[in-house]
């Protein structure tokens, strides 16, 4: 997708947010960093299950597939990952973890959302 | 100006009346010490070669009754409290709030031990560890009057508490407790509390609160002392008083802007983690330096010590990494101190084997209480306070009646007693902390402003900031 189709989408979530929740948000950045623009949605997503506004969890749909839908842009700059054929203790020990390749940005992002722990 | 501004202006003023005051009266009270000390040794003494009596109220002794090695011992375990809270809490909670509020949380910890230091030099001392009634100590203590070492004479102020050390180095001892116990609860106010109101709250807080609760428990004649209530280091006097007062605070004051819906990144976790290794090697002072003896029981305490911590850090590393997948370093940081505070109440009473099923608990029980407890709270109990220390607390009061050996300290434990030790520390803790913040805020305020609050504290409340 074009830089300014995702810019456009980012600045028609940053007006609904402003709108419905009173958040102030970064546009250009929304469109730009893969960090941010999870938060967002994320953010987006629980303001429309919260306070009901169903367009809020609609933009924020556009903008993760915008972001999100060309791998080649999720890894860009990252090194390739070498899957290894061990088990891990991880994989060992747990039954209902997520795994941690998906979804990495938007975990990070909501991290400390809620407490540190 | 407007009113509000100018509340705060006069609260400030009180402040500063109150620590004037506090050296004049200390500078007036030294002849009344002198003219004391005679009295007190001619009505309480133990001599060197007559039967020993034991004390029920401070007093003079010989100098030749004094245990070098346990003094000795004492003196070491109270630098190492100390260095439990600078720069152990101050490394601790520094890390884990955003970096524009780093040297607010810092400065409010420095600003803790320092008040609470010269509170308990004029008032707290006395009312703790001074025999009165059930409720509360004498005045006797007052601005440490008494505390004498009488070179000439050969004479030496005791304790009847610790009766083979000087008075100066149990009351010291017993003063990092306090500034401790204070400094845990800035974890949970951090990044929005106004810095006026922390040492207005602080210190009348050590005063009213803590002092109180250490008579109960800790002086002989305390109410809960007399119940047989036990609590070797503090977990109740301590942890569980912390923990309720910094979630009555976190209640009162309201959340962090932006809590809920913005991630807040901690610092430095690295910064915590020294912090926490610090409280784990303070702790030895804190625990085996409850013995008040450089003896066996002190080297019991101090193995059932690093056992609790050992375990509760590897319960609460499990527990993450079955629950969310990975083991984080702030959750072995977080596990270690949960079962320091678990064995806190313990420490005296109970075997090794015991301390690992204490620590182990603790790690567990803390994860749950800094986690899913908290979400069912609803506090912004910002660096989770309640959730480590109140939990942990009560979970180490609560088995050390279980789990607490005869053959170790010569008592039984009861848990129905603690139940009730626990109970009325939660109470009072709570209600009175209540009163304390309501207090604070009619005389300067509790949150700084919204704009403030994003500024940062460090640049809105000390004109400082951490650099690039």
């Amino acid at each position: 997708m074009l830089a300014s189709e995702k810019l456009a989408i980012a600045a028609h979530l940053h007006v609904l947010l402003r709108r419905k929740t009173g958040r102030v948000t970064d546009t250009q950045w929304m469109a730009d960093n893969l960090e941010y623009a999870a938060e967002m949605v994320r953010f987006a997503r629980r303001s429309a299950e919260e306070d009901g506004h169903a367009d809020l969890a609609e933009w924020a749909d556009k903008l993760e597939q915008a972001m999100f839908s060309t791998p080649q842009q999720r890894t860009k700059g990252a090194p390739p990952q070498v899957v290894s054929v061990m088990p891990t203790l991880r994989s060992l020990l747990a039954t209902n973890v997520s795994t941690p390749e998906a979804g990495d940005s938007q975990f990070d992002s909501a991290r400390y959302v809620r407490g540190l722990r | 100006m407007s009113r509000k501004y100018k509340m705060h202006r006069f609260g400030l003023k009180c402040l500063l009346a109150f620590l004037l005051l506090l050296g004049l009266n200390a500078w007036a009270q030294t002849p009344a010490t002198s003219n004391n000390a005679p009295a007190m040794a001619a009505t309480v003494s133990v001599g060197a070669s007559a039967p020993v009596v034991a004390l029920t109220r401070p007093g003079l002794v010989a100098q030749d009754t004094i245990n070098g090695a346990d003094t000795a011992w004492m003196m070491t375990s109270t630098a190492l409290v100390l260095l439990m809270t600078l720069p152990g809490i101050a490394l601790f909670y520094g890390g884990m709030v955003r970096k524009k509020n780093v040297l607010n949380t810092m400065a409010s910890v420095v600003a803790c031990a320092a008040l609470v230091s010269l509170l308990w030099f004029a008032v707290g001392y006395s009312i703790a560890f001074t025999p009165g009634n059930g409720w509360l100590g004498g005045d006797t203590r007052l601005w440490f009057s008494g505390l004498d070492y009488l070179k000439e004479a050969g004479k030496v102020a005791v304790s009847h508490v610790a009766p083979n050390v000087p008075e100066s180095v149990y009351a010291m001892f017993q003063l990092t407790f306090a500034i401790i116990t204070a400094a845990l609860i800035v974890g949970a106010v951090v990044e929005r509390l106004r810095f006026s109101a922390l040492l207005w709250f602080v210190g009348l807080w050590s005063v009213l609160v803590y002092a109180p609760i250490a008579h109960w428990v800790w002086e002989p004649g305390g109410w809960l002392a007399q119940r047989g209530v036990l609590d070797f280091a503090g977990g109740a006097v301590v942890h569980i008083n912390a923990g309720v007062s910094g979630l009555v605070c976190a209640y009162m004051l309201g959340a962090r802007k932006g809590y809920g819906r913005e991630s807040f990144e901690p610092f430095n976790l690295g910064l915590t983690m020294a912090g926490a290794g610090l409280l784990w090697v303070g702790w030895f002072g804190f625990n085996a330096g409850s013995a008040v003896a450089a003896d066996g029981r002190a080297g019991l305490a101090m193995a059932v010590t690093h056992i609790a911590a050992s375990a509760g850090a590897i319960t609460w590393m499990l527990g993450e990494w079955i629950v969310r997948g990975r083991p984080s370093l702030l959750g072995l940081c977080s596990g270690l101190v949960a079962g320091l505070v678990a064995i806190t109440p313990a420490a005296g009473f109970v075997t090794p084997s015991s301390a690992l099923l204490i620590g182990a608990v603790a790690g567990v029980a803390c994860y749950w209480g800094a986690t899913g407890l908290k979400r069912l709270l609803n506090a912004d109990d910002s660096l989770d306070v309640f959730g480590v220390h109140g939990i942990g607390g009560i979970v180490g009061a609560l088995m050390t009646g279980l789990l607490a050996s005869k053959t170790v300290s010569g008592v039984h434990g009861d848990a129905m007693v603690q139940l009730i030790g626990v109970g009325a520390v939660v109470v009072y803790s709570a209600v009175m902390s209540a009163a304390v913040l309501w207090f604070t805020k009619l005389m300067v305020g509790l949150r700084v402003d919204d704009g403030s609050e994003v500024t940062g504290l460090d640049i809105t409340q000390h004109r400082e900031h951490m650099g690039t």
